[in-house]
């Protein structure tokens, strides 16, 4: 590097030389005095002068063969630097060129380097961003399917996200109502769910929960409400995550449950205190003669028959319903079964000063069925009728065989009080007890799904239910006759 | 022998006739009724000393019953003992509010509430007698 550089001082210095003495010769020419004298001691120095014309000349020569080379060079760099994938230089031979190329190969590395570790940089950075849009798609795909109301909210109430669920339940259109605040949206019928998220924010806690009645289309509703408040790095509140689940049926569940119970306990406890009273009557010898005495040992012997009914009644539903009974088919006439329960049934309606009227047996309607179960379908149809029937009335069952259909139908009709005409189709359901008709006479809820899973579910029958409020009801049931096809294949009316 | 009368109020007959029994063996005179606004008739007819309810009966409930007697100037005072097959069916509050004497749990003994009976006509007695 440094040679190079001396050859051009050395170059320069032989050019100005020789420029002076030609710049000399020319002052000499012009005839001053000065000039004379000066070009006296340059004469002296004899063939000096030629020679440095010469060696100026070869020195400007060599001066533009280097420039030429190094625009040459230069030229070449450009060309390279504007190459999209540039391989590293080779030396120019040019101790500058040279210089200047690897300086620049040593910047592109260094660049080429960081460019790489910059790419990589932009690549991670490329894949976070894709794996957090994929993320925020997915929390919220996870939201949009969740089917409780979700709600999201930021420090100042205003909407961050919320499924459709909500928009359903609080009345907005959940696409298009981010960043506005709440309490407009969902308005004020729904201000107690609005309270109830803004104080849960401000009380800073993690999670609360609360029970709100919220109404629907006119019909009320329960949700189980919980408020989830949400913290930045700093643990700062940032929002807060409301999350609504409709409780309605669990607590209507719950009810029928405590109901169920109430009177399972009822009707428990009831024959139970008549054995209780008359036992003690008994033991304190409050009976003074044999036949209050035979009559109190009846009423305990038939209160324990009554007791036992009702337990069988709830076991029975409990072993139907976990698949756990077992069933006996067997050819029967419907009729013979109906006539062994009807003077059992007869005592009862008595008391009741109730008419019970049976029919004349009918020969041929015989039916493949486990007769102890629908003795019980039976006796629980015509109970059911007395039940409900004030006194003076009257309870009819017959049977009938429809031959083209080939089923056999019973019909138990009464003069009782009736099902008001929306409640009629949920008589049958566990638990259900017609509202208008509770104080009427005690129950359990439990008889007429009895019957219906009995008739429809060990028996491939159907159940059916007609009634009018003030006139009576009439409850049947339709069974295959024994060699007929399923009745609930068919789906007949009766 | 007393002349105290006592209505015995009970949709289940067995647990009317047996009550009934207890009390005219030991001096009572008795009415029944099986339901609370047959009751509530006979309360305001018969004018009895005390009463003696069922708390689930159809038509009008035990408590039902109660109200009514309150509202009614003619039995707003008569003692009520109620018979509930649920243990808290009652709550201390409604007992007060309504002056129901005393809650007997089925199944009951006969010979427990017949002391009920003539400590509440006692009490009822000595108070009469103060005033």
């Amino acid at each position: 590097m440094s040679s190079g550089r001396n050859l051009y001082v050395v170059v320069a210095v032989i050019v100005a030389v020789g420029l002076f003495a030609a710049g000399l010769a020319v002052w000499q020419n012009s005839g001053s005095e000065e000039g004379w004298r000066f070009a006296g001691y340059i004469q002296r120095l004899g063939l000096v002068v030629p020679v440095c014309y010469v060696i100026g000349a070869v020195g400007v020569i060599w001066l533009g063969w280097c420039s030429l080379r190094l625009a040459g060079g230069i030229t070449s760099i450009a060309a390279w630097l504007r190459r999209d994938k540039p391989a590293e230089i080779k030396p120019a031979g040019n101790a500058i060129l040279n210089c200047l190329v690897e300086a620049i190969n040593t910047a592109f590395e260094s660049r080429t380097s960081r460019v790489a570790q910059l790419d990589g940089q932009v690549k991670d950075l490329q894949i976070q961003i894709q794996l957090s849009h994929r993320r925020e798609k997915n929390t919220e795909a996870i939201i949009y399917s969740i089917r409780d109301a979700v709600i999201v909210v930021d420090e100042y109430d205003k909407l961050l996200t919320a499924n459709e669920a909500a928009g359903r339940l609080l009345g907005f259109d959940y696409e298009n109502a981010h960043h506005k605040p709440i309490d407009e949206l969902v308005g004020a019928d729904y201000g107690e769910f609005v309270d109830f998220l803004t104080q849960s924010k401000k009380s800073k806690g993690r999670a609360t929960r609360r029970e709100i009645e919220l109404t629907k289309d006119e019909v009320p509703k329960t949700f189980d409400c919980v408020v989830s408040c949400v913290f930045d790095q700093r643990q700062q509140i940032c929002g807060a995550a409301a999350v609504l689940h409709d409780i309605t049926r669990e607590k209507e569940v719950s009810q029928m449950k405590n109901d169920f119970v109430g009177h399972v306990s009822h009707e428990l406890k009831t024959p139970l205190a008549s054995i209780t009273a008359y036992s003690e009557m008994l033991a304190d010898g409050e009976a003074d003669d044999e036949e209050t005495r035979k009559e109190f040992y009846s009423v305990i012997q038939n209160q324990a028959k009554r007791l036992n009914r009702l337990i069988e009644d709830i076991l029975n539903i409990s072993r139907i319903e976990s698949g756990l009974i077992k069933v006996s088919r067997e050819p029967a006439s419907l009729a013979m079964l109906i006539e062994e329960q009807l003077q059992m049934i007869k005592s009862y309606a008595e008391e009741k000063n109730i008419e019970v009227v049976g029919q004349k047996p009918i020969v041929f309607d015989q039916v493949r069925v486990d007769k102890d179960m629908i003795s019980q379908v039976i006796v629980n149809l015509l109970s059911n009728a007395v039940k409900y029937t004030p006194a003076g009335g009257s309870v009819k069952i017959d049977t009938e065989v429809d031959e083209i259909a080939r089923l056999a139908r019973v019909n138990v009709t009464d003069t009782g009080v009736g099902i008001p005409e929306d409640e009629v189709e949920h008589v049958f359901e566990k638990f259900y007890r017609v509202g208008a008709n509770k104080k009427q006479a005690k129950g359990t809820g439990l008889g007429l799904n009895l019957v219906k899973q009995i008739v429809e579910k060990f028996h491939d029958g159907r159940v059916f239910v007609t009634s009018k409020v003030g006139v009576g009801s009439t409850f049947g049931f339709e069974l295959p006759l024994a060699t007929g096809e399923p009745v609930v294949a068919r789906a007949s009316s009766p | 022998m007393t002349d105290k009368k006592v209505l015995v109020v009970d949709d289940e007959i067995h647990i009317v006739h047996v009550v009934a029994i207890k009390l005219r063996n030991n001096g009572y005179e008795v009415v029944t009724a099986d339901n609370g606004a047959q009751a509530f008739e006979l309360a305001c007819k018969e004018n009895p000393d005390i009463i003696v309810t069922d708390f689930q009966m159809p038509i009008m409930t035990g408590l039902e019953l109660v109200e009514k007697l309150r509202g009614n100037e003619a039995t707003k005072d008569v003692p009520v003992i109620m018979l509930t097959a649920r243990s808290f069916a009652i709550s201390k509050e409604q007992q007060e509010d309504l002056q129901i004497s005393g809650c007997l749990s089925k199944p009951f003994s006969p010979r427990e509430l017949l002391g009920n009976i003539e400590d509440i006509l006692y009490q009822k007695e000595l108070i009469a007698d103060k005033g």
